[in-house]
Formats: C-alpha cells, structure tokens, sequence
C-alpha cells in the first residue's frame, strides 16, 4: 500500500511535464498541420538555457525559467518564420523532411557548443524530501508539478478566454472561414507553433535540475511526447494533458510492479495498443482543439 | 460600388473563370446564377481573396482589391457567407458570432449588433450558449448569415444559402436576404435556384462554363427562352 501510494505520487508529478510537452506538440499539430519533429529539441534547448543562466551566468533560478520559456517562444517564432512559412501548402511529407533535418541541425549545434559531457543544473530547492506519512517526494518535483500545473491552466485559460485563442480554434475548425472573419492565419501559425515550442521549452528548463542536460535529451522526450499526442488524439488539448498522466502512471507502475528496465518502453506498448484498438485517439469524439 | 473588370482564375491548369466582368451598385441585390462548376463559388473566392485571380482586376468603392488579403477585404466591408455555411462547428453560437466581429473593437457597437442578430433571429438567443454544430440546418445558416452581418459589412456575398435547406427555410432564408437589402446593405448572390433567384432580384448574371453569357433585371431573364429551357425546367 505504501509502496502504491508512492508510485501514484510519483506519477502525479512525472505526469504534469509530460502533459505540458504533449499539449505543445498537439497545439502544433493540430492548428498546423505540422509533425513537429524539432519538439524534442525545444525541450532540450529549455535544459541548455537553464544550465547557461544559472550555472554559467549565476542568474537566479526562477528568473531563469522564465527567460527559458520567453527564449523557447522567440526560437519556435523563428523556426516558424524561415523554414515553416515557406511551406505553407506544401506536401505534408515535404514539411515532415525538413522538419527532421532541423532536428539534425539543432542538436549537432547543441553538441557543438556545449559538448558531449551532460550538464548539472543546481536548483535552489532543499535537498531533504517532503515527507507525507509513508510517502516521500522531492521539493523540486513538487515545484516542477505546481510550474508545469499553472502552464498547463494558462495554456487553456489563453485557448478558451482569449481573442487569439478564439481565432486559434476558429482556424483549426476550418481555416477558409477563419480567413473570411478576418483571421490573418500566417500570424495564427506562428503564435501557434512559438506557443508549443515555448512549453517545451518550459518542459526542458523545469526538468534540466532534475535529470542531466545533455545534446540527445530531446529524443526520448519527443518519442514520449509523441506517444501523449496519439493517446489523446491529434488536436485534442484536454485529452494531451489527460495522456500525459496515463503515460507516467503506466510508466511508474510498470517501472514499479514489472520491472524498471521497462519503464521508457511501457509508452510505446501503450500507443501500440491504443492504435490497434482505437487509432483516433482515447479520447476522440471528433478531433478539436479545446 | 464592386467591379470586376475580366477577372481570370485557375485551380492548376484548369482555368475556372475566363474572363469574368460584372458590376454591383450600391444598394442592389444582384444574384449570380448557373450550373453546378460553373465558376459561380470561384467568382465569390476571388472576390472575397480567398482565391488570388490569376488576371483581371477587382476594384471596390473605387480601391483595388485584386491581389488583397481576405483580411483587408473584410475590413473594407465586404462579408462573404460560405456556401455550406461552415459555422465553426465547435464552438457556441456567441463565440461564432463573436468570430464575425473579429476586426473590430468597439465594444458597445458589437454588443448592439449582437442583440439585434438575436432579435431577427429568436432560435439563436434561445441556443446562445449551444455548441454551433449540434444545431438544424436552417439555425447554422441563420447562424452564418448573423455571423455575417456583425462585421457591419458594406457589400454581403451569398454563396447558395438555399443549399441542403428544408423548402420553409429557403423561403425564409430569401426573406432575409431581401431583408438585409432593404435595410441599405448590398448584396450579391449566388444561386442555383435560378427561378427563386430571378423572382427575387434586381439584376442576374448568368455564368456558364466560367464565362458570362447573360446580364439583365430579374424579370428579363425570367422571360429569356434559353434560361427557361436551361434553368427552369422549360
């Protein structure tokens, strides 16, 4: 019982990062139209700022996060504005190649600048776990969640409650008449993909203290990533936070009761399933964002 | 108030409008009819710059607008109600007709206009808060059509509001399109309901083959023996 209790902790917290990379990469592709290969990169672009500003430039912690995720949005507002913009119509392949080549491009200069060697992130937290009867959890975890928990919420409140989340909808549900109500959907796409690439951004800063930081951190996050987006659904905000729990619950309780060398392929054994049994998603009624 | 002056459009290779030229002035109710791929959804597009023509020129109040974005279109007050009125489908009744006013930002104006959608409309104050593609047919092209009007618009296009409608809606869809012609707004109209078309407004075109054949009031075509034997049944 105590050992269950524990796993679900754990699983809560693992789970709030995961939702927040889900929600980006389904943002993405849901509005655009975009397999996001360079998420992953995002993320480990979010591990590098925090190491450079804390470790190497001594800024404070939390101002560090927060430049992270302003650099994550500058960067995907980039990416969008060079290479995606030009590929507005094009084939759905042609984007995905280009896509993966800027994958290549930014983890071989992320090797480049920072080298091989993986990166310690010192995060200002106490070291001693917060201790709840039988249960036991970190304080950055515990941080991570709460940060990734008012993402999370900001990301949905902008989505429901805002003019550009309304036209950000509007476009996914049918771009034509969005462009008819005046919606200028060049400048839709780049807030859309500057948005998901600023929380994966996000998602790789608050995780940056907790594991290492090194060039390939992004590939298994993308994978994970990936595998949250069809739990959910393609498009599907509510169901990339809901997939993200299901993944770290699956991952803890199959790391927990099978066996840990496990944990990272419970993921794929559950998109496996989910796309035999039901492709369009867990939670699909019809695709939507929102 | 709208020219459109030998206006050329291609989907690839296939050119779907040669050389279109037509006129709508201020306060007509000018309808556009023809066959299915006759070009008539292409002339709208083209208008309304959802489709950039490939030759000719669009001018509107005098400005040109050939090459202009849906965006500025619209904001120079030309709405274009989509054929198969393509309401947002997820969303509520309020938050489409709120995308209808997307430009603009006088908040007192938008609130009136929108109570006045709702008084014209009682079926869409009753289903305000419902989500847009749960409603009938005839409520989602009420829903377009209000959509429509809460830019303020100048000139309103049409494309086939009958389409897919119960035969007691059409009729009041007609009515409220001659409606918003009464109140000062200008429309243009495409149809291929010629005979409805015809009886209800002041000049028609007849498009054939992306190509222009026939212009006169209503009335003349009505009488035209190769309209008759073509679009009304003989």
């Amino acid at each position: 019982m105590d050992q269950l209790s524990q796993h679900i902790v754990n699983a809560l917290m693992l789970g709030g990062t995961y939702a927040l990379l889900g929600i980006g990469l389904t943002l993405i592709f849901g509005i655009m139209r975009v397999v996001n290969f360079t998420h992953g990169e995002l993320y480990s672009f979010g591990g590098y700022m925090i190491f450079l500003f804390t470790s190497v430039l001594g800024l404070n912690f939390y101002a560090a996060l927060i430049v992270a995720l302003v650099l994550g949005i500058l960067l995907g507002a980039v990416i969008e504005l060079v290479l995606l913009r030009r590929l507005r119509g094009a084939d759905i392949d042609t984007t995905m190649l280009v896509m993966i080549g800027c994958w290549m491009v930014l983890q071989n200069t992320e090797q480049m600048i920072w080298g091989g060697v993986a990166k310690a992130v010192v995060s200002p937290l106490p070291e001693e776990p917060l201790v709840l009867g039988s249960v036991s959890v970190a304080w950055l975890r515990v941080f991570v969640f709460v940060v990734a928990a008012l993402l999370i919420l900001a990301t949905y409140a902008l989505i429901h409650w805002t003019k550009l989340g309304k036209a950000m909808r509007a476009t996914f549900q049918d771009r034509d008449t969005a462009s008819l109500m005046g919606v200028n959907i060049n400048a839709i796409n780049t807030a859309t993909f500057a948005l998901g690439s600023g929380l994966a951004s996000a998602a790789g800063a608050l995780l940056g203290p907790v594991y290492l930081v090194t060039p390939t951190m992004g590939n298994l996050a993308a994978l994970k990533a990936f595998a949250i987006v069809i739990l959910g659904g393609l498009g599907n905000i509510q169901g990339a936070t809901v997939g993200g729990f299901i993944l770290a619950f699956a991952e803890e309780m199959g790391a927990g009761y099978i066996s840990s060398g496990y944990r990272d392929a419970m993921g794929f054994l559950m998109i496996i399933v989910v796309l035999l049994f039901k492709p369009t998603g867990l939670f699909a009624r019809a695709e939507r964002i929102g | 108030m709208l020219e459109i002056e030998k206006l050329v459009c291609r989907y690839g290779k296939v050119e779907a409008l040669k050389s279109v030229s037509l006129v709508v002035r201020k306060g007509e109710l000018v309808t556009l009819i023809g066959a299915n791929g006759a070009g008539k959804t292409t002339t709208l597009r083209a208008i309304s710059g959802l489709l950039p023509p490939a030759g000719g020129r669009t001018l509107f109040q005098g400005e040109d607008i050939t090459r202009a974005s849906p965006k500025h279109i619209l904001s120079r007050g030309i709405a274009h109600c989509p054929e198969g009125r393509h309401v947002f489908p997820h969303m509520t009744v309020q938050e489409n007709l709120e995308m209808g006013c997307y430009l603009r930002s006088d908040a007192t104006g938008i609130a009136a206009d929108m109570e006045r959608v709702f008084e014209s409309f009682p079926r869409l104050a009753e289903r305000r808060r419902q989500i847009a593609g749960t409603l009938s047919g005839g409520e989602q092209q009420m829903l377009a059509i209000g959509r429509a009007l809460m830019s303020r618009p100048k000139l309103v296009l049409f494309d086939e509001p009958s389409l897919g409608l119960a035969p007691n809606i059409v009729e009041r869809t007609f009515q409220i399109i001659k409606g918003i012609r009464d109140q000062g707004t200008t429309v243009l109209m495409v149809e291929q309901n010629a005979y409805a078309a015809l009886d209800m407004c002041d000049r028609a075109y007849l498009l054939e083959s992306g190509t222009l054949t026939l212009e006169g009031t209503g009335r003349e075509l009505i009488k035209n023996p190769h309209i008759q034997e073509a679009y009304l049944g003989g």
